[in-house]
């Protein structure tokens, strides 16, 4: 790799949790080490292709509210759910690049739609790459900085030829904005899953599927933990050999209430595995704040390799458009 | 020999979950390692990542490329192949020795493990040293290794209240396992000593050189041993 001059960009502000994010690491589940990555990959994908990035490239991934400054002119993209992005004083809209000058400051704050948001800089964020990834996985210490982002930190930005960049960038939107999957508050979300590995083991699966759940306060990169009817044949069931486990794995302890998985979740579990929500659900769950309704439907697996195999295709190719009346 | 019947069940549109057997032992392990490097031989091209839990083996599919239709029938014949042949045919196990310093501060259960036994420590530590553990996985946290069986005399059951904190290199006994803290995590394992080898290290690729069917020796140290061994990579460490 050649020498490449680093731009900075200062965190000046932040309530919320931020880490450095990419696609996570892929490979090493075997060795118990967690894929970690984005909680919404298609959020983070759009982000990155609109200031023309790969999707893999490593972005900022938050909850809250954050400030950023730019130390040199910058293209940016913010996305997630429908956060409010502004510029100095200035508004404006996100999921679309924004062209940041030097010594401006980027300001994102959460509206009613979205919990976890996303910033994308032309070029990706440069930091230590651990085992083929940038993602950061805090509870193992290691991946960019190895720990949350704080106020004063500086991520550096490899050196892009901005202007020609905007060029080519400037008028690109999605061509449905993914922002709004995200259910309004009185929305309950429906996550579709196929049925998991213990499913057949759980006689009162039929609860999960009939009932409501509540996203609790208890949710983080690990697994979104949900409170509603129990499934009393959990408790039964007792210790089980670990098997291997992943995103999106509805995990029954023995208390009966239901866990979701996320991206720093272990690699393997030994609770019972009821349902198995299909990918482009995932990313949705993780936009819905603690409090949210969500209830779980059921997909064939044929539906859920349909649903999967298109998810994967926006995931690699985000659906961009121009949008001509766009004026800078 | 007798092949049974092992359950395929797909989830999620791009995860094929395997079940060997219910139980934990030697036996199934053996049967799991043979399907899980058959099916890497196998179907590397066609799966995107095969991890194996306990008793069981996971493959991770792209639904664009293959159905699980497809998969499932596929392991079926696979499953009953791989029990024909011995597991040299398809891996070669590797053998590694971890020193261990056993009980006090760095093994603070070695008493307990003792007094359930009914042994003095020192016959615990004779009887953990005196076997060749097979490594059955790896995962829970980065490079825990899982490892057995131990000697039925000394399958302490796991802790009835887990640690938060269990510090990296930690050797401990949960029933028929025993295993090795790769880093620090919280844990229920009863603890009976440390080894000084950085078992886990995440700027190496791959990061652990121990892989499931690997072979694994636990070996007594003293704390003057133990000081001077410290920080040395599992992977260098000639016993």
């Amino acid at each position: 790799m050649s020498v490449i001059t680093l731009a900075n960009l200062l965190i000046t502000y932040l309530v919320g949790i931020a880490t450095v994010q990419d696609l996570g690491r892929q490979g090493y589940r075997g060795l118990g080490v967690p894929v970690s990555g984005v909680l919404d990959v298609l959020s983070a994908s759009y982000a990155n292709a609109l200031v023309g990035n790969e999707v893999s490239a490593a972005l900022i991934e938050f909850t809250g509210s954050i400030t950023l400054r730019a130390d040199k002119d910058l293209v940016v993209a913010v996305t997630g759910g429908l956060p409010k992005v502004y510029v100095d004083q200035y508004e404006v809209p996100s999921w679309r690049p924004i062209y940041l000058k030097s010594g401006k400051e980027l300001v994102v704050r959460p509206s009613d739609r979205g919990n976890i948001h996303y910033v994308a800089v032309s070029g990706g964020i440069e930091c230590e790459s651990v085992l083929g990834s940038k993602s950061t996985y805090v509870r193992g210490g290691f991946g960019c900085l190895g720990r949350p982002l704080r106020v004063g930190d500086t991520l550096l930005v490899p050196d892009v030829n901005v202007e020609s960049l905007w060029s080519r960038v400037y008028s690109l939107i999605p061509a449905t904005n993914p922002g709004e999957r995200v259910p309004k508050r009185d929305e309950v979300l429906v996550l579709r899953a196929t049925k998991g590995v213990h499913a057949e083991q759980l006689q009162d699966l039929e609860t999960l599927l009939k009932s409501e759940y509540v996203v609790t306060l208890e949710s983080d990169r690990m697994g979104y933990r949900l409170d509603g009817p129990p499934l009393t044949s959990a408790s039964r069931l007792g210790r089980l050999p670990s098997i291997p486990t992943d995103r999106g794995y509805v995990q029954v302890p023995p208390d009966g209430k239901p866990i979701v998985l996320m991206s720093d979740a272990q690699t393997t579990g030994g609770y019972a595995v009821a349902l198995h929500v299909v990918p482009p659900d995932i990313g949705v769950l993780a936009q819905v704040r603690p409090g949210h309704r969500v209830r779980f439907v059921e997909v064939s697996v044929e539906d859920a390799e349909r649903l999967t195999s298109s998810y994967l295709n926006e995931v690699e190719k985000p659906k961009l458009a121009l949008e001509e009346s766009w004026e800078y | 020999m007798r092949v049974h019947e092992i359950k395929i069940i797909s989830s999620g549109g791009y995860v094929i979950h395997v079940d060997i057997c219910r139980d934990v032992n030697l036996e199934c392990v053996n049967a799991m390692h043979k399907l899980y490097y058959t099916l890497k031989k196998e179907l590397s091209s066609f799966v995107k990542e095969l991890v194996s839990g306990v008793t069981s083996i996971a493959l991770f599919y792209d639904p664009r490329r293959i159905s699980s239709d497809y998969l499932t029938k596929k392991i079926r014949e696979l499953w009953l192949w791989s029990q024909q042949i011995e597991l040299s045919e398809v891996y070669k196990p590797r053998r590694f020795v971890i020193p261990v310093s056993y009980g006090g501060e760095l093994g603070p259960d070695l008493k307990s493990v003792a007094s359930w036994a009914g042994l003095s420590e020192e016959e615990v530590v004779k009887l953990h040293t005196s076997r060749s553990y097979t490594c059955y996985t790896l995962g829970f946290t980065p490079g825990f290794l899982y490892l057995g069986e131990v000697e039925p005399r000394i399958a302490a059951p796991r802790l009835e209240t887990p640690r938060v904190k269990i510090p990296a290199g930690s050797v401990g006994i949960a029933g028929k396992m025993t295993g090795v803290y790769g880093l620090e995590s919280p844990g229920g394992w009863r603890l009976i000593g440390r080894t000084p080898l950085t078992m886990f290290d995440y700027r190496r690729d791959p990061p652990i050189p121990v892989a499931p069917g690997d072979i694994v020796v636990f070996k007594s140290i003293t704390l003057e041993e133990f000081g001077k061994l410290k920080g040395l990579y599992v992977g260098d460490y000639v016993g």
